[in-house]
C-alpha cells in the first residue's frame, strides 16, 4: 500500500513540475511565427493538458491513500465523508485541497477555449498556467515535514517552498526544450533552428540562478530536518538525501557538459544541427536524472526527518576534536601540519584547472599531497565509535530518572567502580585494567550513545561488562543518566553563593512535584519566564531562614523568581510541621521531594542548601549551610539582579545527556 | 474571451477569496484570544462543591484563609490562593498544614467559601 502511495506522490510531483515548465519553456522561448516552433508549441500545450489530468488525479489518489492510512481502512478511499473529513480537518490535507482548486483553475487555461488575438493574450496565458503551477508546488512545503520544524516552522516552510518553486523553475522546463530541440534538429526543423538556439541560451541564463538558489535552499532544509553527519549516514532520510545530493551533482555536470556544447551551435549548418541533436539528447538524459531525484523526494516526503530519529552509525571510528585537547595534547602537531599539508594540496589541485602545462603530474601530485594531510591529520582525531554512538537519550535528564539509576548503579556498578565512580570500587584491584574514573572531565568527550553501548555491550578490552540482558533501554539510560550527575557533581563543587555572569555550565536536572491537592508542575515549566530558588531545608534550623524568604515572597516574585521549597526528610506533612508562624505561601513540596532530595542533596549534603536555577535551566549559583540560616535577603536580590541583566542568552539547557 | 481578460478576472476572484479566508481567520483568531484574556464581571452565578484544599495560612481578622487548592473546572487551574469566607464561621480548630474540602459560590471572579470541612 505504501508502494503505491509513493507511486502517486511521485507521478504527482513529476506531472506538476513538466506541466510548470512546460509554461516556463514557452515564456523563456517566447512567441514565433515558424512552422516547426508553433508546431512544438502546440505540442507542449497539447501534452499540458495531460500532465494536468495527471497531476489532479494522482494528487486525489494521493488524498485518498491519506485518507486509508489514517482512518485505517481500504474503503474509506471511497468513502466521501472520510475523505471530506481528512481534506478539511487536517492540515495536510487542507493543503492538498488548495493545491488541487489551483491545479483546477490552471486546467481553465490550459482547455484552450480562450482566443489568444496578440502577445498580450500569449503571455497572460502562459504566465497564469505558471503562476498558478508554482504556487501549487511551493504550497507543498505547507504540508511537509517542514511544517513541523523546530524551532521556526514558518522559515522552514518559506525555505522549503523557494526551493520548490525554484526547482520546478528549474528542471521542469528541460523536457518541453529537449522536444524543442530535437525537433529543430530534424533536417526539416531547420526553420526554428535560431529560435531554439536563442531558446536554449536563455534558458541556460535562467537555470545558472535557479539552479544556485535550489543548492542553497537544499542546504537550508537539510540543516532543518538532518541534526550532524550521524544523521546524514545514518538514518532513512539522511541516506535518501545523499543519494538525491548524488543524482543532483550527476545532473548538474550533465548541465556542464550541455552548457559547453552551446558554443557549438552557432558552428555551420550541419555541425550545428548535429550538435543541437546531442544536446537534445543530453538535455534529455538530464530530464531523466531530475524523475529519479523526484522519486526520492516522493520517498522523502513520507520518511521521517533524520532529526527525529536515532542514527545507527556506520563506522567503528569517528573523528572529534574534542577528545583532542583534554587527552592527548601532544598529537595537536600533526594535526597542524597534516591540515596545511591538505589545505595545500587542494589549492594546487585548484590551480591544475587553470594550468595547461604539466597538469596531470601536478594533479597527481596534489592529490598525494592531500592525501597525507589527511591521513596525517585525522588520524589523531579518530576515536572508536559504536553503532549507538550517535544515539540521543529516549530517557530524560530527571531526578526521577537519575535516583533509579543510582539505585541500579548501587546495584550492579559499585563493586568496580566505587561509591562516587571514582574507579575504586572493592573489586576494582582484581581487574586486569583499573575502571575509568566516572567523575573526570574526559567523560564528556564520550558521547551519551558510546555509554549506552558500553553499558550494553561491555567494554572486551577491560573487563567491563554488558547488560543490555539484565537492564532494558530504559534503565540502561537512568544509569548514563546518574553517571552525568557524578560529573556535573564533581564540576559543581566550587560552585559558590554567587553568580558568574554569562557563564551557565551546570543543567539543573529536572523534577517534578506537588503541593497536594494542587496538580504537579515541573522545574522546566518555569523556563523562559522565571528563575526558581530551591531551598533544600531541616527544620528546626531552617526556619529561620524560610520566615525570612515568606516575607520577601512579594517582592521576589516581582523580581522573577519562584521559591519551592523542599524538606529534607521528604516528609509529606511539611507545611504543617512548618507551623502557622512563618507563613510560607510558596510551594513547599509534599509529593516528589524524595527523589529531589536524593539527587540535589549530592551537589552539596548541608542540612540548609538554596540553589538559584536560571530560567534557561541552568545552576548558578548555590548557597549553603550548617548552623545560622537568616542571611541577608539583599544578597539574593544582588544575585537575581546579576541574573536579570546578563545579556548573553544561553540555549536552554538540555534535558538530555549529550 | 480574450484571454488576458480572463486571466485578470480569474486572478482577482482569487486575490478577493485569499483576502477574505485571511480576514475571516484572523477575526476568528482574535475573537479567540479576545475570549481567552477577558474577566467579565456580573455573569451567572456559579457553584463548586468539593473542592480539595490545603490551608497554608489563616487569617480571622480579614476572615480569609489561604489555600492550595486543586483544579476548579471551568474556573481555574490548581493554586495557592486566599479565599474569603461568606458567612461562615472559620472553624475554630483549622490550622495550617490541614486538609479540607470547601464549596465556592458568586460570579467570578467575585466567588466565596460557602461551605469549608476540615478532612481528617
Amino acid at each position: 500500500m505504501s508502494g503505491l502511495g509513493l507511486a502517486l506522490r511521485w507521478l504527482h510531483l513529476a506531472a506538476t513540475v513538466a506541466l510548470l515548465g512546460g509554461a516556463v519553456a514557452l515564456l523563456i522561448a517566447g512567441p514565433s511565427d515558424r512552422p516547426t516552433a508553433l508546431a512544438w508549441q502546440r505540442r507542449v500545450s497539447g501534452l499540458a493538458r495531460w500532465l494536468l489530468l495527471v497531476a489532479v488525479l494522482a494528487g486525489a489518489g494521493v488524498l485518498a491513500h491519506q485518507t486509508v492510512v489514517l482512518e485505517g481502512r481500504a474503503e474509506a478511499a471511497l468513502d466521501p465523508r472520510a475523505l471530506l473529513r481528512v481534506a478539511t480537518q487536517t492540515q495536510s490535507g487542507l493543503v492538498w485541497l488548495v493545491r488541487l482548486g489551483l491545479l483546477l483553475v490552471a486546467g481553465l487555461f490550459a482547455a484552450g477555449r480562450l482566443r489568444v488575438a496578440d502577445r498580450a493574450d500569449w503571455l497572460a496565458l502562459h504566465g497564469q498556467t505558471a503562476a498558478l503551477t508554482v504556487l501549487a508546488l511551493a504550497l507543498a512545503a505547507a504540508g511537509g515535514h517542514a511544517a513541523a520544524a523546530e524551532p521556526s516552522p514558518l522559515t522552514a516552510m518559506a525555505v522549503d517552498a523557494l526551493h520548490l518553486a525554484t526547482a520546478g523553475l528549474w528542471a521542469g522546463a528541460l523536457p518541453a526544450l529537449s522536444l524543442l530541440l530535437a525537433s529543430a534538429a530534424r533536417p526539416d526543423g531547420a526553420d526554428a533552428r535560431p529560435y531554439a538556439v536563442l531558446a536554449i541560451r536563455a534558458f541556460s541564463r535562467w537555470a545558472l540562478a535557479m539552479v544556485l538558489v535550489v543548492a542553497v535552499s537544499g542546504v537550508l532544509n537539510t540543516l532543518a530536518h538532518v541534526r550532524d553527519v550521524a544523521g546524514l549516514i545514518g538514518t532513512p532520510y539522511g541516506r535518501l538525501l545523499l543519494v538525491k545530493i548524488t543524482v543532483f551533482a550527476l545532473a548538474l555536470a550533465l548541465a556542464a557538459a550541455n552548457r559547453r556544447r552551446l558554443t557549438a551551435l552557432g558552428a555551420t549548418a550541419e555541425r550545428g544541427r548535429a550538435a543541437m541533436a546531442r544536446l537534445a539528447v543530453g538535455v534529455r538524459v538530464e530530464a531523466l536524472l531530475i524523475l529519479a531525484i523526484l522519486g526520492v523526494v516522493a520517498a522523502l516526503g513520507v520518511t521521517p526527518p533524520a532529526r527525529h530519529e536515532q542514527a545507527a552509525w556506520p563506522f567503528s571510528f569517528r573523528f572529534t576534536t574534542t577528545a583532542l585537547l583534554s587527552a592527548a595534547p601532544d598529537a595537536r602537531w600533526p594535526v597542524l601540519i597534516g591540515s596545511q599539508l591538505a589545505v595545500a594540496g587542494a589549492v594546487v589541485l585548484l590551480c591544475t584547472l587553470f594550468v595547461r602545462r604539466w597538469r596531470l603530474p601536478l594533479a597527481a601530485g596534489a592529490v598525494v599531497l592531500l592525501l597525507t594531510g589527511a591521513a596525517m591529520g585525522l588520524a589523531p582525531l579518530a576515536v572508536d565509535a559504536y553503532p549507538t554512538t550517535f544515539h540521543r537519550p529516549t530517557v530524560p535528564y530527571t531526578v526521577t530518572s537519575i535516583a533509579s539509576g543510582a539505585a541500579i548503579y548501587a546495584e550492579r556498578c559499585v563493586a568496580c567502580h566505587g561509591r562516587g565512580g571514582g574507579g575504586d570500587g572493592p573489586a576494582a584491584a582484581t581487574l586486569p585494567k583499573p575502571p575509568a574514573d566516572l567523575r573526570a572531565p574526559h567523560t564528556s568527550d564520550h558521547t551519551a550513545g558510546d555509554l549506552f553501548w558500553w553499558v550494553s555491550h561491555g567494554i572486551p578490552r577491560g573487563a567491563m561488562p554488558g547488560f543490555a540482558d539484565v537492564l532494558d533501554e530504559e534503565q540502561r539510560w537512568d544509569v548514563i543518566n546518574f553517571v552525568r550527575l557524578l560529573g556535573a557533581v564533581e564540576g559543581a563543587r566550587w560552585l559558590g553563593p554567587s553568580v558568574d555572569p554569562g557563564r551557565p555550565w551546570l543543567a539543573a536536572p529536572d523534577f517534578s512535584y506537588a503541593v497536594a491537592p494542587a496538580p504537579a508542575r515541573s522545574l522546566r515549566d518555569y523556563r523562559g519566564s522565571r528563575h526558581v530558588l530551591l531551598v533544600l531545608y531541616t527544620l528546626p534550623a531552617s526556619r529561620a531562614r524560610l520566615a525570612q524568604l515568606a516575607q520577601a515572597y512579594q517582592l521576589l516574585t516581582t523580581v522573577g523568581v519562584e521559591v519551592i521549597a523542599v524538606p529534607t526528610d521528604a516528609e509529606p506533612d511539611a507545611i504543617r510541621r512548618l507551623g502557622p508562624d512563618v507563613r510560607a505561601l510558596f510551594p513547599i513540596v509534599t509529593e516528589g521531594a524524595a527523589d529531589i532530595v536524593a539527587v540535589y542533596r549530592r551537589f552539596d549534603a548541608a542540612p540548609h542548601v538554596e540553589h538559584l536555577v536560571d530560567k534557561n535551566g541552568y545552576v548558578r549559583a548555590r548557597w549553603s549551610t550548617h548552623g545560622e540560616t537568616a542571611r541577608d535577603v539583599n544578597l539574593l536580590l544582588a544575585e537575581v539582579q546579576e541574573l536579570n541583566e546578563e545579556k548573553v542568552v544561553a540555549p536552554p539547557a538540555d534535558e538530555h545527556v549529550h | 474571451m480574450r484571454a488576458w481578460k480572463a486571466v485578470v478576472l480569474v486572478d482577482l476572484a482569487l486575490l478577493f477569496a485569499a483576502l477574505g479566508g485571511w480576514a475571516a481567520w484572523q477575526r476568528s483568531q482574535t475573537t479567540a484570544a479576545l475570549a481567552a484574556r477577558t474577566v467579565t464581571f456580573g455573569g451567572p452565578e456559579q457553584e463548586w462543591t468539593d473542592v480539595a484544599g490545603l490551608v497554608r495560612a489563616v487569617v480571622p481578622e480579614l476572615g480569609i484563609v489561604v489555600l492550595t487548592h486543586a483544579d476548579i473546572p471551568g474556573y481555574m487551574p490548581g493554586m495557592t490562593m486566599g479565599f474569603k469566607l461568606a458567612d461562615v464561621e472559620i472553624p475554630r480548630a483549622l490550622s495550617v498544614g490541614d486538609t479540607v474540602r470547601f464549596s465556592l459560590r458568586g460570579s467570578p471572579p467575585l466567588v466565596t467559601i460557602t461551605a469549608l470541612e476540615k478532612v481528617p
